[in-house]
């Protein structure tokens, strides 16, 4: 019977206890290097699904689009939005429908496709602008007529009608990326997850799904060489685990989740530099005017006024991000100083009695995410505080993005919701969604307005930025008018990285992997 | 024996078919259009319209489960229309990391599960006994996403013992047992004290069996006793549990996967079901679910083996 509870720790088993011990104390390399150089390892917050760039479905796709095919120019990194040529030699606006452009004499295409030619150019850009390829990013070719091929590496962008966003949103994108019309028409028109005919700084050498994707420097990239031999891209969605992976040591640069920025700036990991990047993102508190009670402005407005939009940033951001004036974030034309409907509860209360409005139920609707629950529960506060009881509906990210459409019943029901978009560093991005053609398709307050959609037609061709931006202030003036918008922050972008990293990164804190460099 | 188990597989087709039909209405009847969720805020309806004809959405639901069970009978579990990669590749090159991650799972429970409960019943009420009593069912009551987290804290961030997220180098085996250390512990602890306390219960019935008092009567070691007769007769109810077990921990999986970043059939299947990507949802869930019929099989086949009373009952 005593066999089993006669435990003597042997010699041996102290050997292999130390071996195992020591086994797993060699892991984690603090600098990670390849036989070409050091590895940089970075998050993305989702993987591949195609590297065609005409057809990409999320940021990441195009972060790796604009490493590894040369687009004419590029986002260059910094405070400011900019760009600095890439694939082109020389690139200029001769006039407001004109772009001339000459290509680097020796950008090569890999998989034996030769060299990069006018040709390509015109191919690329005349696809991802041709309706028949049903390509979503058709709108940043809006106004293309056609690109004249003049010589082998020289041509003429010719444009229909002005287009203000052509240097921030399409040429620096992957929407400016040149790709080899042989790969291309060979592949049958599309390309996968397999890229082919690379010609950037970067070539993809591996992609293995949900683990990482590896790119390695190009050798026949002749300019400014990229700082690491390798770059690891690890698709990882959730931030806080990528925060965990980062302070373990198996990544060298990340996002961070907001909550987490207070606490990271007072205790950062170990030689680590973590900063905060004003996002181009807006996110709001929409009023549908066709649904009962928001069908009368008077309780639209009273719901403005009742909303205190500090307390609800403050309490879903951790005090880190900043409330907005509008849609349009600070830096851009257009970015309007102030609200016109500020906090005031007497008002909203004063205005719904005026009404003969009383126990009143709402239904918002939100995305399930910590932080919109959040601003939620505050803003569920701010209105019972005048009145109005307030239900808080959550929906997964399948359900969400369909709940205004017009091809569903549910926009009939949709009374309040919390939404937020992402943004391009072009004014034209942020309003683009409230004209009334984009009633039940991404505008589901259904704001209606003709002069809006006069105006932001005016926004798209006017080249002048002061008239800009006063063009993109009244359009914000006119949705708040309405009081189907009350708007609630750009966010911020929480950003950790080693400080053995020169993190180069755009404005808003996107990674231009290219310009990253060891220190 | 072979009847038996050509009827257990029989009883499997019905549950796939069964399960199949129930995931259809499940993810039917829940909103959402995958096409808007895939192209993203910039798609035109025509896309979208376009997008949803080419995932055969147009189609009423009862056609879309005939044509995908039709195909799954020729062997063709379709193609993911937004990568244009066949389903069947996309699952396949997912799932060995999750029936990797199981095994390590089992491993842990079997490795000191069986152990401690056969300690636990050796010395059979004492203060050992007690310990591992009280250590069993703490390892049951804390749920796989809470040991997932600290044990992620603990030996990844805190001492930098283990490496945190991926699932290691491909073609480097010690780093791919490294990078399974800890999730496959998130997956397994709770089934070592199952494992402690069904071995436990299992093995103080056998020890009071006949046979043993018998083989103690003719004076055989104890070490004999324990291991050659009680043992293979207390374990054998622990072989169907874990039958069950690997069901348990496929959805365990999925909180390991995400929590540790790993690839795997449920994160697969966790985000293709946020993005409506039915083909792949349907695709992963027949796949594991067939899995999950053979390996139940496989253990019921297993114990009639092991236990000529079982083998009795089949004849």
């Amino acid at each position: 019977m005593s066999v089993l509870t006669n435990t003597r720790i042997s010699r041996r088993g102290v050997l292999a206890g130390a071996g195992a011990f020591g086994l797993a104390s060699m892991v984690n390399p603090k600098v990670v290097w390849s036989a070409d150089g050091p590895i940089l390892k970075v998050r993305s917050y989702a993987d591949i699904q195609t590297l065609d760039p005409c057809f990409r479905l999320a940021a990441p796709e195009g972060d790796i689009t604009n490493i590894i095919f040369a687009g004419l120019v590029v986002t260059t990194p910094g405070d400011s939005w900019g760009w600095r040529p890439m694939a082109a030699e020389k690139i200029e606006q001769l006039d407001p429908l004109t772009i001339a452009f000459k290509l680097r004499d020796n950008i090569g295409f890999t998989d034996g496709y030769g060299q990069m030619t006018a040709e390509d150019v015109k191919f690329s850009i005349e696809r991802i602008a041709d309706p028949a390829n049903k390509s979503p990013y058709s709108g940043d070719w809006a106004t293309l007529k056609e690109v004249e091929v003049k010589d082998k590496l020289s041509g003429i962008i010719h444009l229909n009608k002005a287009f203000a966003p052509l240097w921030t949103s399409t040429l620096p994108t992957p929407s400016g990326t040149i790709l080899s019309k042989k790969a291309i028409t060979e592949l049958g028109g599309k390309m996968g997850v397999k890229p082919v005919a690379q010609s950037g700084p970067y070539i993809l050498k591996e992609w293995l799904p949900k683990q990482r994707t590896v790119l390695v420097r190009n050798p026949d990239w002749k300019y400014e060489q990229g700082g690491f031999a390798e770059i690891h891209i690890h698709p990882i969605e959730d931030e806080k685990t990528a925060e965990l992976g980062y302070e373990a040591g198996d990544l060298d640069y990340t996002w961070t989740a907001v909550s987490s920025i207070a606490r990271l700036k007072q205790t950062p990991p170990p030689k680590t530099k973590v900063i905060e990047k004003p996002s181009l993102a807006f996110v709001w508190l929409g009023l549908n005017k066709d649904v009962a009670p928001f069908d009368n402005p008077n309780v639209r407005r009273a719901v403005q006024y009742a909303v205190d939009r500090k307390a609800v940033v403050d309490a879903a951001y951790f005090g880190a991000a900043a409330t907005s004036t509008g849609i349009i974030a600070p830096g851009l034309p257009g970015h309007r100083e102030k609200n016109l409907f500020e906090y005031d509860p007497d008002k909203a209360r004063d205005l719904l009695a005026k009404e003969g409005v009383s126990g009143l139920s709402i239904t918002l609707d939100i995305l399930n995410k910590t932080e919109r629950l959040t601003a939620a529960q505050v803003i569920q506060a701010n209105l019972q505080d005048v009145g109005i009881n307030v239900e808080i509906k959550q929906n997964d990210s399948g359900t969400f993005w369909t709940l205004g459409s017009k091809e569903g019943d549910y926009w009939k029901k949709l009374q309040m919701v919390l939404s937020r978009f992402s943004m391009q560093p072009d004014p034209s991005w942020a309003t683009a969604w409230f004209t009334r053609d984009q009633i039940g398709v991404w505008n589901w307050e259904r704001f209606d307005s003709e002069e809006f959609d006069k105006l932001n037609a005016e926004g798209m061709v006017e080249l002048d930025p002061a008239k800009r931006d006063v063009i993109y202030k009244k359009l914000q003036d006119l949705m708040e008018e309405s009081g189907c918008y009350v708007f609630l922050t750009h966010e911020v972008t929480g950003i950790m990285y080693r400080d053995s990293v020169n993190a180069a990164l755009k404005p808003n804190g996107e990674p231009v992997f290219t310009d990253f460099k060891p220190v | 024996m072979f009847r038996y188990a050509l009827k257990r597989l029989g009883l499997g087709a019905v549950i796939i078919t069964v399960a199949l039909m129930m995931l259809f209405a499940m993810v039917y009847l829940i909103p959402g259009d995958p096409a808007s969720v895939a192209l993203g805020p910039r798609a035109t309806p025509a896309m979208i319209a376009d997008l949803r004809a080419r995932m055969g959405l147009d189609q009423p639901i009862w056609r879309q489960f005939l044509h995908f069970y039709g195909s799954v009978l020729r062997g063709d579990l379709g193609t993911e229309v937004l990568s244009n990669r066949p389903v069947f590749d996309v699952v396949m090159e997912q799932l060995p990391f999750t029936l990797i991650l199981v095994l390590g799972g089992i491993s842990w429970s079997v490795a000191l599960g069986i152990p401690l409960g056969c300690i636990a019943a050796v010395r059979r009420g004492g203060f050992v006994d007690r310990v591992i009593g009280v250590m069993s069912v703490a390892m049951i009551a804390v749920p796989s996403f809470v040991v997932a987290i600290y044990s992620l804290l603990v030996f990844a961030v805190a001492l930098q013992w283990l490496p945190a997220i991926g699932a290691g180098e491909p073609g480097n085996l010690s780093s791919r047992l490294l990078h399974l250390i800890l999730p496959s512990l998130a997956v397994g602890l709770g089934w070592i004290g199952y494992i402690s306390r069904m071995v436990r219960a299992s093995m103080l019935e056998t020890l009071e069996a006949s046979h043993i008092r018998t083989a103690r009567a003719f004076g055989l070691p104890e070490r004999r006793i324990i291991y050659t007769y009680a043992l293979r007769i207390a374990v054998l109810p622990t072989i169907t549990l874990l039958g069950v077990g690997i069901g348990q921990m496929l959805s365990s999986s999925v909180f390991a996967e995400i929590v540790f970043a790993r690839p795997g059939i449920g994160k697969l299947v966790y985000e293709a079901i946020s993005t409506r990507n039915y083909p792949i949802v349907s695709g992963a869930v027949l796949v594991t679910t067939v899995f999950f019929v053979l390996v139940n099989v496989a253990a019921d086949i297993l114990v009639g083996t092991l236990d000529p009373r079982v083998r009795a009952s089949f004849n």
